[in-house]
């Protein structure tokens, strides 16, 4: 049942596309055309997600993201990215310690502070 | 507490069909009579809520990595609450039911699995690549035990935390949902239409063990 299949995937969709067979079935083409090109960019998006949250987990303590991916390498400490920004998301402390390690294996990194805090408008209160 | 019970049913599918599971092997009277229907799903709500009290932070996770992880909705990235001070009301609220249920250890690993990393809590089931050779019920040891993170200490593995290991039970080998694989060159009259379930298991976890050993980094908590 062709057609009926086509109408299940065109649930949602805009205007004639969703109601009329002949628009119907070019639509729905497209959208799975796009879902197959898509399963392979959400790896990519996702992994793009995770080191951009990382990086703003380390940048808190003061390291960037790839002094410290490169302090974990020299470690040989082999979490991949998910797992990493789901602990700078959830497990603070224990991210704050990979940074420490990571900081520690990295020579020229000892001595980084993190950057001294921008006073807003309350000084002037 | 009604907005923090409904926020955690609705974020955790995979930790809601755990509470739903146990809950009907405890109460199997009251799931076939209507008029205790609402108590008991009140009281699956408040047992569900009793169980997260530990990990708090969960909710505010936006699984949608969780979702590829478990992907299964990929893997279940549970990890436990820290003690984190900017989430005290939230903590109070959901607190107070939690000395009926019974205590667990907190702690969660991170193991490898069929090339991809979990992070894993007892109790809690993940999907995984399908295991050959493992058969419903058969008892599972991990040994590529990557951190393990108690409430007070981490031990963070170099590349694997040595003699750890995360014991599992195999609770169901399925299929994952399917896929419509569509494959279209325009102006070529070439479409080929092609539908795909990717084989997974579902393990449940119940012990992390032999990470005591293990020079660890104590946490300023």
């Amino acid at each position: 049942m062709n057609k009926g299949k086509i109408f299940k995937l065109a649930k949602g969709f805009r205007g004639r596309a969703k109601n009329c067979i002949r628009i119907a079935r070019e639509r729905v083409e497209k959208a799975l055309q796009y879902s197959y090109r898509d399963r392979r960019t959400k790896k990519r998006d996702m992994r793009s997600l995770w080191i951009q949250r990382i990086n703003a987990g380390t940048r808190i303590h003061g390291v960037n993201y790839g002094n410290f991916m490169h302090g974990l390498m020299k470690e040989n400490i082999q979490l991949n990215r998910k797992v990493l920004s789901e602990l700078s998301m959830h497990e603070p402390h224990s991210f704050k310690s990979l940074v420490d390690i990571s900081r520690s294996a990295f020579p020229g990194n000892k001595n980084v502070v993190p950057a001294p805090q921008k006073k807003g408008l309350q000084i002037l209160v | 507490m009604a907005a923090s019970t409904t926020a955690t049913l609705s974020l955790c599918s995979s930790f809601a069909t755990h509470c739903k599971i146990s809950q009907n092997l405890q109460t199997p009277s009251t799931y076939f009579s209507f008029p205790s229907l609402s108590l008991s799903s009140s009281h699956k709500l408040s047992s569900c809520s009793s169980r997260r009290p530990t990990f708090p932070l969960l909710t505010k996770s936006s699984e949608s990595d969780s979702a590829v992880v478990v992907e299964a909705e990929f893997q279940a990235p549970e990890p436990e609450a820290g003690p984190d001070d900017s989430e005290p009301a939230a903590l109070q609220v959901v607190e107070t039911p939690s000395s009926e249920a019974p205590k667990r250890e907190q702690l969660f690993a991170v193991v490898m699995i069929g090339g991809r990393q979990y992070i894993v809590i007892p109790g809690r089931f993940i999907y995984t690549q399908r295991l050959k050779g493992a058969n419903v019920n058969d008892k599972i040891v991990l040994n590529k035990v990557l951190l393990v993170g108690t409430k007070t200490s981490t031990y963070i593995g170099k590349p694997v935390v040595t003699n750890a290991a995360v014991h599992a039970v195999v609770e169901e080998q399925g299929l994952n949902d399917k896929v419509v694989v569509f494959k279209y060159k325009k102006k070529k009259n070439y479409r080929r239409n092609i539908g795909h379930r990717q084989p997974n298991t579902r393990i449940r976890i119940t012990a992390v063990t032999g990470y005591q050993d293990y020079p660890a980094v104590t946490l300023e908590s």
